[in-house]
C-alpha cells in the first residue's frame, strides 16, 4: 500500500467562549489514502466543519489546537510556519465552503478571482496563459469559459457553486475538501453538482474529503465515511462496509433515519435526545445518555479507536457485531 | 449604470430646486426686509417709502417675489453685497470661489486617505491598546474645538517652529510685481490637479489588462509622462507663474492639514466599523483559504468591499468638511468663501450671506453627485445590472 | 387585590391564604415590569462598562456635571458675588486685566476683569441645558418623523427623505451662521432649532429604516388585525422599539449642539450672556487670541468645550456597541 496522504492523529481543538471552553473537536484521528474519496457525516455542531478548518489552520482567533497532529505527505502541518502553511493551502490543499455562493468577492469578476490564486501559487504567467487556464477550468465544471468575464451576481446559484469548484481545482491540489458543497441548492442542481464533482475526481484522480449531513448524499460520492458525533470519530469504514456492517449503535441509527424509496416500508426511528452540549460534554462514550446499549463502562471510560479488520474502525465497548 | 446615474442626476435636480425654495422662504421670513436699511432715514415721507417699496418689487405678493428671485438667480443676478458695495454678489463669489474650492478638495482628498487606511489597519488589529488610542485620540481630534485647534497649529508650526506661514495665502512682498493675478494661478492649479486626475485614471483603466511584470512597468512610465507634462506646463506656459503657485502651496500646507486632521477620524471610525462588518464575510475566509498574503486579502478583499459605505457617507463628511472650511479660513485668513460669509455675516450683509449659502449648497450638491457617480463605478452590483 | 393583602390571617380563608403566600399574586405588575427593566439595564449596563471607552466619556461628563453643580453653591457662599460673578464681576484688586492665575482667581481673570473659573463652570450648566433641549427634540421630531414615514410609506416617506436629503447634505454650521443673520437667536431658539434640524435631518433616516425592520413584524399585525388604530400602533408599539437607537442618536446631537453653539459665539452671532464659547469671544475682541502668554484665556474654555463634547460622542459610540451587537468583540 502506498503512503497515505493525508494523516490525522489525536486532533484536539477547543474554542474559548464567554460561557465556557467547546470542546469542539476530541482526539480524532483518521487516515485517507491517494485518490480516495472520504465523507465525514454527522449532525450539526458535530465537528465536522471544525476539523475541515483545522486542516488548512482556518480556524477562528479564540480557536486552541491541544494537541495532535496532521501529517500531508511527510510534512507536518500544525507546527509549520505560516509563510510555509500559505503556500499549501490552495495548492495543495483546497476548500469548498458551505453556501458558496458567497464565496465570491462581489466586486472583482470571477475569472479575475481564480487568476488570483494562480499568480499566488503557480508563479507568474501571462494574462492569456491565465485566462486559458481558467477557460479549461470553467469546462471541466461545464461552465461557458465567457463567463470569466462576469461578477458573481450575475451569476446563479448553482453556477456560482460550480465557479467555485472550478477555482478549488485551479491550482491542481491534492485534497479537496468539500464542506456541504450542495445544502444550499435545490435537489436538481444539487444532482448535477455532484455528478460534476464525481466527474472530475474520475478524471484528475484527487483526494476528497466531503463533508456532509445528509448519509444519502455521502453514500453516493464517498469510498469512505467517516461518522462523527459530539466532536469524536465514531466510526469510518468502507462505504459498503458500513451500510452492511455497521458497528457503532450511532452509525446503525444514522441509517435508520432515512427514508428508503426501495424496501420494506418501516417506521423512521429517531433517536432519542439532543445532541450534547459541547461545553460540558458527557464523560466517558459521549454517545452513552442516547445509547440504548450503554452500560456503566461506557459513562466511566472513553472507547478506544480500534482496528476490527478490513480497515474499520469503531470507537465503542458495545459494537452491534459482537 | 446608467439609469441609476440619470436617475440620481434627475434627484439631484429636484433636490437644488427644493433647496433654492427653502432659501427664499426662510430668508423671506426674516422679520422686516431689505427696505428697512434703506428706509430707516426719519426723513423719508410716506409717499417715497411706499415708492421706494414699490420700486423694490417688495409690495408683491410672496410667491411672485419667489418666481422673480428664481429668475434672477438663474440669469446669474444674485444681487448686490451691502458690504463690498457695489460689487455684484456673484462677482465676490467668482474671486473667492476658486481659493475655497482648492482648500475644500485637497483636505478632503488628504483626509479621506488618511482616515480610510487607519480605519483599515485599526480593524484588522482588534483590541489592546492601540484601538483605545486611536479611538479616543480620533473622536477627540473630531470633536475638538477647531477654531483652538486652528490656533494651536498656527502656534506649534508657523509661530514656534516658523515651517509655514501664519496665515493669508499669498506673501504680499512676492506678490507686489507679480504678473498675475491671484485667480489666475488658482484656476490654473485647479485645472492641473482635474485634468491630471482624469488622465491618471484613464492611464490605469488602459492598463489593467495587463500582465502584472509588464503593468507596473508600464504604468510607472505613464506617472513620469504626467509628472514631466505638468513640470513643463507650469515651466513654460504660465508665464513665470509656477512660483507663485509654489508660494500658494506653501501657505496652502498648513489649514489642509488642520482640517484634514480634524476630519479623518470620522472616515476612520466609519472604515473600522465597515471592515468589521466585512471581515464576517464568506469571500474572506475563501481569501485566506485561497493562501493569500494577509495584506493582500486586508486590502484586496476587504478594504475594498468595506469602502462602499464609507463612499456612500461621504455626504455627512463633506457637510463637516464645509463647515470645517468656514472656520479654517477665518484662523488662517484664508480669504475664501467661508471667511466671506463669515465677515458678511458680521455684517449683516444678507444679499451676499444668501449667495454665501447658495454656493456652499451648490458644492455640497455637486460632491455629493459626485460621490454617488464614484459609488456607482465601484459597486459592479450598480454597474452592470 | 392589594385589600385582600391587608386581611389579618386568622381573617384569610384557605384559599386566599394560598393566595397571600404565592408571591406571583403578590407582586403587582408595575413592580414586575420595574423588576424586569431593572434586569435588563444591568446587562446593558455591564455591555456598556467592557468598553472603558464609554466610562471615559462618562467620567468626564459626571465631572462637568459637578461642576455647574457646584457653581450656585460658590457663588452663595465662598464667593463674593461682586467679584466673581461671571458677567458682571470685577476685581478692583488686581492690576492688570487679564490677570494671571493666582489663588483668588484659580484661572485668572479675563479683559474684563471677570473671573474665568466662575464663568466656566455657570456656562456648564447652560450648556448641559441646552444639549438635552437639543437631543430631547431631536428625539421627539426624529422618532415620529421615522416611524411615521416607515408605517405610511408613499408621498409621506418621500417628503420626509427629500427633506432629510437637504438638511444632511447642508453643513450645520454654515446653516446656523445664515439663520443668525435674518433672526435673533438666544440659547433656547438654538437649542430647538439644532434639534428640529437634526430631528428632520440624517437621524429621522436612521431610525426610519429601523422602524421599517420594526414595521414588518408578527406583533405588528397582530396588532393591526386586533383593530389597532394607527396611532396606538406607531405609538404603542413601534415607537417604544425604536427608543435605544433613538437614545443613542441623541448623544450625538448634544455633541453637536455643544459644538455649534461654541462656533457661533466665538464668532459673536448669538444674542446670550454667557457661554464658554463666548469667553474665547471676549478675548478675541480684545486682540488677546494669538497672545499664549494669556492662555487661561483660551485654553480653559476650549479644553471644556472639546471635552463635554468628546464626552458625549464617546459615550454614544459605546452606546452603539450595546444596541449594535456586530460591533462587539467576541
Amino acid at each position: 500500500m502506498s503512503e497515505p496522504l493525508l494523516r490525522v492523529e489525536n486532533l484536539t481543538m477547543h474554542y474559548t467562549t464567554r460561557a465556557g471552553d467547546v470542546k469542539a473537536v476530541d482526539d480524532v484521528s483518521f487516515t485517507l489514502a491517494q485518490g480516495d474519496s472520504l465523507g465525514l457525516v454527522g449532525e450539526s455542531g458535530c465537528g465536522k466543519t471544525s476539523v475541515a478548518l483545522t486542516l488548512l489552520r482556518l480556524m477562528p482567533d479564540n480557536a486552541k489546537i491541544l494537541r495532535g497532529k496532521v501529517w500531508l505527505g511527510d510534512t507536518e502541518l500544525l507546527s509549520l510556519p505560516y509563510e510555509e502553511m500559505r503556500k499549501i493551502r490552495w495548492n495543495r490543499i483546497s476548500m469548498i465552503f458551505q453556501a458558496a455562493m458567497n464565496s465570491l468577492n462581489p466586486v472583482y469578476r470571477v475569472g479575475d478571482q481564480i487568476i488570483e490564486a494562480l499568480n499566488t501559487h503557480i508563479g507568474v504567467m501571462s494574462i492569456d496563459q491565465a485566462r486559458q487556464r481558467v477557460a479549461e477550468l470553467f469546462e471541466l465544471v461545464g461552465l461557458d469559459p465567457a463567463l470569466m468575464d462576469r461578477y458573481p451576481h450575475e451569476f446563479s446559484g448553482g453556477m456560482r457553486q460550480r465557479a467555485v469548484i472550478a477555482m478549488a481545482l485551479s491550482c491542481n491540489p491534492d485534497l479537496i475538501i468539500a464542506d456541504e458543497p450542495t445544502t444550499a441548492l435545490d435537489v436538481i442542481v444539487q444532482d448535477r453538482v455532484l455528478r460534476q464533482l464525481e466527474e472530475v475526481q474520475a478524471k484528475l484522480g484527487m483526494s476528497m474529503i466531503y463533508i456532509s449531513h445528509d448519509i444519502a448524499v455521502i453514500a453516493e460520492v464517498s469510498n469512505r465515511i467517516g461518522v462523527m458525533y459530539a466532536g469524536q470519530m465514531a466510526e469510518i469504514a468502507d462505504s459498503i462496509e458500513i451500510f452492511e456492517r455497521p458497528l457503532h449503535p450511532y452509525t446503525f441509527a444514522l441509517m435508520g433515519s432515512f427514508p428508503s424509496i426501495k424496501g420494506k416500508k418501516h417506521a423512521l426511528e429517531p433517536l432519542p435526545g439532543e445532541p450534547p452540549n459541547l461545553i460540558s460534554p458527557p464523560s466517558g462514550c459521549r454517545f452513552h445518555p442516547r445509547c440504548s446499549r450503554a452500560t456503566e463502562q461506557c459513562k466511566n471510560e472513553v472507547p478506544i479507536f480500534r482496528d476490527y479488520g478490513n480497515n474499520h474502525f469503531a470507537a465503542c465497548w458495545h459494537p452491534l457485531e459482537v | 449604470m446608467r439609469n441609476y446615474l440619470i436617475k440620481r442626476l434627475a434627484q439631484n435636480v429636484l433636490t437644488f430646486f427644493l433647496f433654492l425654495t427653502i432659501v427664499y422662504f426662510v430668508m423671506d421670513a426674516q422679520p422686516g426686509d431689505f427696505a428697512d436699511i434703506y428706509l430707516s432715514n426719519p426723513r423719508l415721507t410716506a409717499e417715497q417709502r411706499q415708492a421706494l417699496r414699490a420700486s423694490m418689487g417688495l409690495d408683491q405678493p410672496v410667491y411672485v417675489r419667489y418666481v422673480l428671485w428664481l429668475r434672477d438667480f438663474f440669469q446669474g443676478d444674485l444681487g448686490i453685497s451691502f458690504s463690498n458695495y457695489p460689487r455684484p454678489v456673484l462677482d465676490v463669489i467668482a474671486e473667492r470661489a476658486p481659493r475655497t474650492l482648492t482648500l475644500f478638495l485637497t483636505s478632503t482628498l488628504v483626509s479621506f486617505y488618511l482616515g480610510f487606511s487607519a480605519g483599515k489597519v485599526l480593524a484588522w488589529r482588534r483590541g489592546g491598546l492601540l484601538e483605545y488610542v486611536a479611538t479616543v485620540g480620533g473622536v477627540t481630534l473630531y470633536t475638538v474645538f477647531t477654531p483652538w485647534f486652528g490656533l494651536m497649529m498656527i502656534w506649534i508650526f508657523a509661530y514656534s517652529l516658523r515651517l509655514f506661514p501664519l496665515g493669508k495665502f499669498v506673501d504680499p512682498v512676492l506678490w507686489q510685481s507679480a504678473p498675475v493675478d491671484a485667480n489666475y494661478v488658482f484656476v490654473r492649479m485647479l485645472l492641473t490637479a482635474l485634468i491630471s486626475s482624469v488622465l491618471l485614471f484613464i492611464w490605469l483603466l488602459a492598463t489593467q489588462k495587463l500582465d502584472p511584470i509588464t503593468k507596473r512597468r508600464t504604468r510607472w512610465i505613464g506617472y513620469i509622462v504626467l509628472l514631466a507634462g505638468i513640470v513643463g506646463y507650469w515651466a513654460f506656459f504660465t508665464s513665470g507663474a509656477a512660483i507663485y503657485a509654489l508660494d500658494i502651496l506653501r501657505h496652502l500646507i498648513l489649514p489642509v492639514m488642520t482640517l484634514a486632521l480634524i476630519s479623518f477620524a470620522g472616515t476612520m471610525l466609519l472604515t473600522r466599523n465597515s471592515m468589521l462588518e466585512t471581515l464576517r464575510e464568506d469571500y474572506i475566509l475563501t481569501a485566506h483559504a485561497k493562501g493569500l498574503p494577509e495584506k493582500v486579502v486586508r486590502d484586496r478583499h476587504a478594504a475594498r468591499n468595506a469602502m462602499l459605505p464609507v463612499v456612500t457617507s461621504l455626504v455627512f463628511a463633506l457637510a463637516f468638511a464645509l463647515d470645517g472650511g468656514v472656520i479654517t479660513e477665518t484662523i488662517f485668513s484664508w480669504p475664501g468663501m467661508g471667511l466671506t460669509l463669515l465677515n458678511a455675516a458680521q455684517l449683516e450683509d444678507i444679499p451676499m450671506v444668501i449667495g454665501g449659502l447658495v454656493f456652499t449648497g451648490t458644492l455640497a450638491l455637486t460632491a455629493h453627485l459626485a460621490a454617488d457617480i464614484l459609488y456607482a463605478y465601484l459597486d459592479p452590483r450598480i454597474r452592470y445590472s | 387585590m392589594a385589600e385582600k393583602m391587608d386581611l389579618v390571617p386568622s381573617q384569610r380563608s384557605p384559599a386566599g391564604e394560598a393566595a397571600a403566600r404565592s408571591t406571583i399574586l403578590q407582586t403587582p405588575l408595575w413592580k414586575v415590569r420595574l423588576q424586569l427593566a431593572w434586569r435588563g439595564f444591568k446587562s446593558n449596563a455591564a455591555l456598556f462598562a467592557e468598553n472603558k471607552i464609554g466610562l471615559i466619556g462618562l467620567a468626564v461628563i459626571v465631572m462637568f456635571a459637578l461642576m455647574a453643580a457646584a457653581y450656585p453653591i460658590l457663588i452663595n457662599t465662598v464667593w463674593d458675588p461682586n467679584i466673581y460673578d461671571p458677567i458682571i464681576g470685577y476685581d478692583f484688586t488686581q492690576v492688570e486685566q487679564p490677570a494671571p492665575p493666582s489663588p483668588a482667581h484659580l484661572l485668572g481673570t479675563d479683559p474684563l476683569g471677570r473671573d474665568v473659573l466662575s464663568q466656566l463652570m455657570y456656562s456648564a450648566a447652560s450648556e448641559f441645558a441646552l444639549g438635552v433641549v437639543a437631543a430631547l427634540v431631536t428625539v421627539i421630531v426624529a422618532t415620529t418623523v421615522g416611524a411615521v414615514s416607515a408605517y405610511f410609506g408613499g408621498a409621506i416617506d418621500t417628503i420626509f427623505m427629500r427633506l432629510a436629503d437637504i438638511i444632511i447634505m447642508m453643513p450645520f454650521v454654515t446653516v446656523l451662521i445664515v439663520l443668525s443673520v435674518l433672526f435673533e437667536i438666544r440659547m433656547l431658539h438654538l437649542a430647538l432649532i439644532i434639534g428640529i434640524l437634526a430631528g428632520f435631518g440624517g437621524d429621522a433616516i436612521v431610525i426610519k429604516s429601523q422602524a421599517l425592520t420594526i414595521k414588518v413584524r408578527a406583533y405588528i399585525e397582530a396588532a393591526r388585525i386586533a383593530g389597532g388604530s394607527d396611532a396606538h400602533i406607531i405609538f404603542r408599539h413601534i415607537v417604544p422599539n425604536l427608543l435605544p437607537i433613538s437614545f443613542l442618536y441623541m448623544m450625538f446631537t448634544v455633541t453637536s449642539a455643544i459644538f455649534s453653539e461654541a462656533v457661533l459665539s466665538f464668532f459673536g452671532l448669538l444674542n446670550i450672556r454667557m457661554s464658554w464659547g463666548l469667553m474665547i469671544h471676549t478675548t478675541s475682541t480684545a486682540g488677546y487670541l494669538l497672545d499664549l502668554q494669556k492662555w487661561w484665556l483660551i485654553f480653559p474654555a476650549s479644553i471644556a468645550i472639546t471635552m463635554l463634547c468628546a464626552a458625549f460622542y464617546l459615550v454614544g459610540r459605546a452606546l452603539d456597541e450595546v444596541v449594535n451587537p456586530r460591533l462587539r468583540k467576541r
